[in-house]
């Protein structure tokens, strides 16, 4: 084992002082690394995060511990990682919005450019939920109800707001738009009856299999697998998509072996039993894996739409 | 209710290793509440980041075992050194300490711990008939109710933890202030963060309270240390007479009863500590007794009043937190900061989405009390030397896990410069008699209340008639109305105001 670590090091140096030796694959952690999550504990995002840092441990063998840095829809945890080592130590279990869409509307210290990404795990599941009872099944349904009488939706992300902002002007509704402090606070909402609708970035799975919620839309491209009945915005002809996917994002100037580490890490945790169970049935989010190139380019696609859809 | 359930829970309870945590917060607290000078919420506060590496029931146990833990600890030295291990037992000393010195210290010992036990364990179970009813009918408790009692218990911690309402409304309005810091949870626009992202989740809950709890305590301390002698101790003997018998604990039920029923009561209400409760209910047993001038002089139910309210408290204070999400005092918010680090949203529909997890602490709860009973009777002897580790031995190694305590937290020097900035700002206060307290519930309530009013705001369109459909909002705002004018009849009234003895948590 000491001897292992001493050729490590030993050819680590090497490598510093070549310069250009690329490790492929070989990279290790060598120390407890730091997972961070731009959200709050309890939704979905971090409940995933932490099922997968016992993964990640497992994998590499070392401690990884979380920690939360939730805000801005994950802009507060990029600014702080912006002064992040390029070691690999501390990476983030990111939320591409955080890239997509919050340098658009908000002056941030950080852009695409500024981080590297190395490969996808999780697709998203942002959808317009309400409570099962409601006097509308339909997001058709909810239109009409709107165009009568004065409604109030809950949000979570200044781009869900604006995207219900377009709609209730386009179609004459009354909207009052609250906010929530993430899916935790919407759920007492939506299930005591005080808002008509609301955003969900996956608190709805654990409330839909009861009834008590119903999933009226989806804001992704493409429909969810596990509600295959339920149309996407883009269907209900409203030309507005909120795509969203769980990837890990390195610290900018991270090296080509450690992308490639993370990568892999990447592929393993899609496949493993316990990752995809928590995600698949606790969550109910599809796995989605892209590698490091698809993952930068999706960003930078979702990034481009976003930025024609703002500037109508 | 379902009982394969608490049969589960009790499962869990009860493995090895939930007994290894569980005992394990106990004993830290009781070790913790024997030396003088350290508080429950001091020993929270530095015990959060340990929870870091546990599941969160262990680590939610580890924290309630070890307020228990601090509670009955704290009775110790209140009765051996006449000095309090911390505020909430002061009211033990009245008659603890006579007793001890006219030679019974270990019966006075003994009924401190069972009055702690029976008063923890009545409690917890009041806790859970009145939380898991409660769950059911929580949603009525919407932004309007929730802003409505957030307001209520600001108003209400700010007139009684300090003798004067300007100086609590002094304290509150900066705990308000510094809780507004971060994001504006609608558009996300920083908000007095001065260019640091650090910031903008709002200061870091775990700065502001090991600094205005702990590390500022320990500075008050040393500056004492240069004052005051150490007390001399009263040693505990082999005297056959020094036996807790039947006929002297039969007579301490009654008392200990009240003050299970005043913990409770004074524990639910947010923003009492448990000093008043402990207070309270010596006064009440005094006056209920048929021999009052016995009190002050050694009499059983004096120490057993005081001693089953101190603990009471604790599992009360945890009916609006499982509830509603409200924190009843400072150790109950800290626990907030601790379900939150183990990814559980505390909120109206904690008990309703979480039940089996919730069931666990329950159990976890009562295994707390009895490893409780266990070590405080056996560890007798142990405890009572602990009584004699000087401060100077003290003080160091608490600041030590104040600064460890905040490295854990990940902001590095940045979250050690405003851990310093936090222990002057919590030493100037105690020095002038503002209450750290208040000004501590306020910073972390004010997040909170600030998104059920705009949410509430933003609801009604502005149209405060909604509260006619109201009661319960209605009835609290009616409340926080009468508390405020009250108060600040009783400031005018004694422009000098006595000072306050429930300042301390």
């Amino acid at each position: 084992m000491k001897r292992r670590t001493l050729i490590a090091t030993a050819v680590a140096a090497a490598a510093a002082i070549s310069g250009s030796v690329a490790l492929a694959d070989d990279w290790r952690p060598e120390r407890p690394m730091t997972m961070i999550i731009g959200f709050a504990p309890g939704g979905s995002t971090d409940i995933q995060g932490r099922v997968l840092a016992r993964v990640l441990e497992e994998h590499w063998g070392q401690p990884v511990n979380v920690v939360n840095q939730p805000g801005g829809g994950g802009a507060v945890a990029l600014t702080r990682f912006l002064t992040a080592e390029p070691d690999g130590h501390t990476f983030m279990f990111g939320v591409m919005l955080g890239l997509t869409f919050t340098p658009i509307v908000q002056e941030v210290e950080y852009d695409i450019d500024d981080f590297r990404y190395a490969g996808t795990m999780v697709g998203g599941q942002f959808g317009v939920v309400t409570r099962g009872d409601a006097p509308f099944e339909t997001f058709e349904e909810l239109i009409a109800y709107g165009r009568e009488n004065p409604m109030t939706y809950a949000q979570q992300l200044p781009m869900d707001q604006t995207i219900m902002e377009i709609i209730a002007e386009q179609e004459g509704i009354d909207l009052a738009i609250v906010p929530t402090g993430g899916g935790g606070g919407m759920a007492p909402l939506v299930l005591g009856g005080e808002v008509d609708f609301a955003f969900s970035g996956g608190t709805h799975a654990q409330y839909t299999p009861t009834d008590e919620m119903r999933v009226l839309a989806f804001l992704t491209r493409d429909r969810s697998p596990f509600y295959p009945d339920v149309p996407t915005l883009q269907e209900l002809g409203y030309p507005y998509a909120m795509d969203d996917f769980r990837s890990f994002f390195l610290p900018g100037g991270t090296p080509d072996e450690i992308v490639s580490a993370f990568e892999d890490a990447a592929r393993m945790a899609a496949e493993n039993p316990a990752f995809v169970e928590v995600t698949v049935d606790n969550t109910l989010h599809p796995i989605v894996f892209m590698d490091a190139a698809e993952t930068e380019a999706t960003i930078r696609e979702i990034r481009a739409a976003n930025e024609a859809l703002m500037s109508d | 209710m379902d009982f394969s359930a608490i049969s589960d829970a009790f499962g869990e309870a009860l493995t090895l290793t939930s007994f290894i945590g569980i005992g394990g917060g106990v004993l830290l607290g009781y070790i913790i509440g024997v030396v003088p000078g350290l508080s429950r919420s001091v020993a929270i506060a530095i015990a959060i980041p340990m929870t870091f590496y546990m599941s969160p029931f262990i680590a939610i146990s580890f924290l309630i075992g070890l307020s228990k833990g601090t509670a009955a600890g704290s009775a110790v030295s209140a009765i051996l050194l006449n000095a309090p291990g911390e505020a909430s037992s002061a009211a033990t000393c009245f008659d603890g300490y006579p007793m001890a010195r006219g030679g019974r210290p270990k019966t006075a010992l003994k009924i401190g711990l069972l009055a702690s036990v029976i008063g923890d364990i009545l409690a917890t179970m009041i806790l859970i008939f009145v939380a898991i009813p409660f769950a059911r009918v929580a949603l009525l408790f919407g932004p309007y109710e929730m802003a409505a009692i957030l307001a209520f218990a600001l108003v209400f911690i700010a007139g009684l933890s300090g003798g004067s309402l300007f100086k609590g409304l002094a304290a509150g309005g900066l705990g308000i202030f510094l809780g507004t810091i971060g994001l504006d949870p609608q558009t996300g626009m920083p908000r007095m963060t001065f260019g640091y992202a650090e910031l903008m989740d709002g200061m870091p809950l775990i700065a502001v309270a090991i600094g205005t709890l702990a590390l500022s305590e320990m500075f008050v301390q040393s500056d004492r240390l240069r004052y005051e002698r150490d007390t001399m101790a009263v040693k505990i003997g082999h005297d056959k007479a020094d036996t807790l018998r039947w006929p002297e604990f039969r007579i301490t039920i009654p008392a200990i009863i009240r003050g299970t029923g005043v913990g409770t009561f004074v524990g639910a209400l947010p923003g009492l500590g448990p000093s008043v409760g402990s207070f309270m209910s010596y006064g009440m047993t005094k006056r209920a007794s048929k021999t009052p001038e016995r009190f002050g002089k050694g009499a059983p139910e004096g120490i057993a009043a005081s001693e089953s309210a101190d603990n009471a408290v604790i599992p009360a204070a945890l009916i609006p937190l499982f509830g509603l999400g409200i924190p009843g005092n400072v150790s109950a918010a800290l626990l907030v900061g601790a379900f939150a680090i183990h990814g559980i949203t505390v909120g109206p529909l904690l008990i309703r989405d979480n039940p089996e997890f919730i069931y666990s602490i329950f159990a976890g709860m009562i295994v707390a009390s009895l490893i409780m009973l266990a070590i405080g009777w056996f560890g007798l002897m142990v405890f009572a030397q602990i009584t004699r580790v000087p401060h100077a031995v003290v003080i160091p190694i608490v600041i030590f896990f104040c600064l460890a305590g905040m490295v854990l937290q990940g902001y590095g020097v940045f979250g050690l410069v405003i851990l310093m900035a936090f222990a002057l700002l919590g030493y100037l206060m105690k020095k002038y008699d503002y209450s750290f307290v208040t000004f501590l519930v306020a910073f972390i309530i004010t997040p909170m209340l600030e998104l059920n009013l705009r949410q509430s705001i933003i609801l009604s369109r502005g149209d405060p008639m909604i509260l006619m459909n109201r009661p319960i909002a209605l009835f609290f705002i009616a409340c926080t109305i009468v508390a405020l004018v009250m108060l600040g009849y009783r400031t005018i009234k004694k422009p000098r105001p006595v000072e306050g003895a429930a300042a301390a948590d």
